[in-house]
């Protein structure tokens, strides 16, 4: 079976700032898997270990991130795939999914996508149902256990992991898989492993290759404005005498206040 | 295309608190756009949630009832919902942020060709314009989206972000039935069951939480679960202490764990991380209780305390059982 993985660059940390055109301004911060992500590549790895056939690492995003899905095909991907082009350059989730969408249709014969919740830095969760609705295929989205993935019966059997509840689901294939963070621990990849890959480049398929102008992409909900948080209203020490005194302080202002 | 459409949730056979909210602001948002406010109730079973969705300000109740329906799948809510779109053609949708919604939202959101803010914090209509805002990048960049003239405008709210309308006794609306239409329901969900020792982090009122500062996992067990009782709290954890294997997590607030935003949150040895800070900063009042006085989290506690957590927590506890009488 061929399964893929999507998978997305994000900063480390979201100390991120502005830049004037209001995109995000990530210098010198490292760049990473979406933590999420990282899961869903453990995740499809076991499962293409278990059944054989092929791995896909694809990627949106900038030609120079090579590094890390270099680092998913030595954890154990065997193939690679980056959509790369000015045109997507600023895409909101919706269109990435657009993106995505066409590049799947154009692979072909794909069973099983897998990608993280959200991204740690747009966080919209929306990627993985948008991926699924373009392609008209089924969804089952914050995966926690994936209990089976059937190539004979062209099924999977997962639980979906919400507030209060554990769902179990089963859906046909092809499907669209979100996974949220215990769903395993991603292995780490071997040196040896690292060095066999370190001169892969994926290919790179762009907007012509794909079909997609940039009409295509052209968001329904555009940015406006954007600014950093402001920060909080500055709080109060309380300090003075022992730990008991301070607790006693601290007690008073809850009350006081109605906080409790 | 004209005025808005809320998504019913339901609990216990009562409209949710983020439905009432969803009403109350739906109510100006559809006056401001010269329309209706419509509600939407998905099930098999609607009960009365058309008529309490109409005491709390609804115009219009589309319920779409089917034995199919019974459960949420993507295929079925969001075949319902196109169905319900098509007859009352709202610029609107409005809906929670949880992660069913989100689902339904998206998927939604997708095949409307409509314009999507997902966990929204505020919306707006100004000239006729529809605006929303939603957080990114765990909390610290704050995005203002303008909807496109012509779109469907899809907002999944954030909980505890708008005022709840209040309850009109007697008021009269209309209830329309609307069939759902024969669409593949691909998936099957073959059981639900509610998550053990379940900790819903994102209803609770007040979340004590605890970090590493805590030196190890009995600490944790021992005083964390005890001062949350005290205050009929949640408990919640770093994600260092998640990673150690503390505590399961499930309980874990931050970025990559659970947002929360409380009416009061308690860090308890906390040194309060980006993505730590990510997950609750929007909490109405939050104490920090930690050793280091340089600790990030105390740039963010609305009263912070130096000291040691185990020296302070139990103090903190025995006052708090002898001064609220719980």
């Amino acid at each position: 079976m061929h399964i893929v993985v999507c998978m997305k660059q994000v900063p480390r940390d979201n100390s991120v700032k502005l830049n004037a055109d209001l995109s995000i301004n990530a210098d010198g911060i490292e760049k990473i898997i979406n933590l999420f992500d990282e899961y869903a590549v453990e995740e499809g790895i076991a499962w293409y270990e278990k059944h054989g056939g092929k791995l896909t690492i694809l990627s949106l995003g900038s030609t120079e991130w090579t590094e890390q899905i270099r680092r998913a095909l030595a954890m154990g991907a065997t193939d690679s795939l980056l959509l790369s082009d000015p045109a997507f350059a600023g895409v909101d989730t919706l269109g990435a999914a657009r993106v995505v969408a066409a590049a799947i249709r154009k692979l072909g014969d794909v069973d099983l996508i897998l990608t993280g919740r959200n991204s740690t830095d747009d966080e919209s969760g929306a990627f993985a149902p948008a991926l699924a609705r373009n392609l008209g295929w089924p969804q089952i989205t914050y995966v926690g256990k994936v209990q089976d993935v059937n190539p004979a019966t062209k099924t999977i059997v997962a639980d979906r992991s919400l507030e209060a509840v554990i769902e179990t689901v089963s859906s046909p294939l092809p499907a669209v898989i979100s996974v949220i963070k215990d769903i395993n621990s991603p292995r780490y990849p071997s040196l040896l492993k690292i060095k066999r890959v370190a001169k892969i480049d994926p290919p790179v398929w762009g907007a012509a290759d794909l079909g997609i102008s940039a009409a295509d992409l052209a968001p329904a909900a555009v940015l406006s404005t954007r600014a950093p948080a402001p920060s909080r209203p500055k709080g109060e020490m309380i300090t003075g005498g022992d730990a008991a005194a301070k607790v006693s302080a601290l007690v008073d202002k809850l009350l006081e206040n109605q906080v409790i | 295309m004209s005025g808005v459409l809320v998504y019913v949730e339901q609990v216990g056979g009562d409209v949710a608190a983020i439905t009432r909210e969803l009403l109350g602001k739906g109510r100006s948002l559809a006056d401001a756009l010269g329309g209706p406010l419509a509600a939407l109730v998905i099930g098999d079973a609607a009960g009365n949630l058309a008529e309490r969705a109409i005491a709390f300000g609804a115009d219009t109740v589309y319920v779409v009832s089917n034995p199919a329906l019974a459960g949420y799948t993507t295929d079925g809510y969001v075949a319902a919902a196109k169905a319900v779109v098509d007859q009352a053609k709202p610029a609107l949708i409005l809906a929670g942020a949880s992660f069913q919604m989100r689902d339904f939202g998206a998927a939604l959101a997708t095949d409307l060709d409509a314009g999507l803010a997902a966990d929204a914090i505020d919306v707006s209509v100004e000239g006729g314009q529809i605006s929303a805002v939603r957080p990114s990048h765990g909390g610290n960049m704050i995005n203002t989206y303008a909807f496109a003239a012509g779109r469907t405008a899809v907002v999944l709210a954030r909980k505890q972000s708008f005022a709840e309308a209040s309850e009109q006794a007697g008021r009269s609306g209309k209830v329309e039935a609307v069939a759902l239409p024969a669409a593949a329901i691909r998936t099957q969900v073959t059981s639900v069951v509610p998550k053990s020792g379940a900790v819903n982090l994102t209803d609770a009122a007040i979340i004590v939480s605890g970090g590493r500062g805590l030196g190890n996992k009995d600490n944790y067990y021992k005083l964390i679960p005890t001062l949350a009782e005290a205050l009929g709290a949640a408990y919640g954890a770093s994600r260092a202490v998640v990673d150690e294997g503390w505590v399961p997590y499930e309980h874990q607030v931050g970025q990559t764990g659970k947002t929360v935003s409380p009416k009061l949150y308690v860090a308890c040895g906390i040194s309060g991380a980006i993505q730590h800070l990510a997950g609750m900063r929007t909490s109405r009042s939050i104490v920090a209780i930690n050793k280091d006085p340089d600790a990030p989290i105390f740039r963010v506690a609305t009263y912070g305390v130096v000291g040691d957590v185990n020296e302070v927590l139990p103090l903190l506890t025995e006052q708090l059982k002898a001064r609220l009488s719980r």
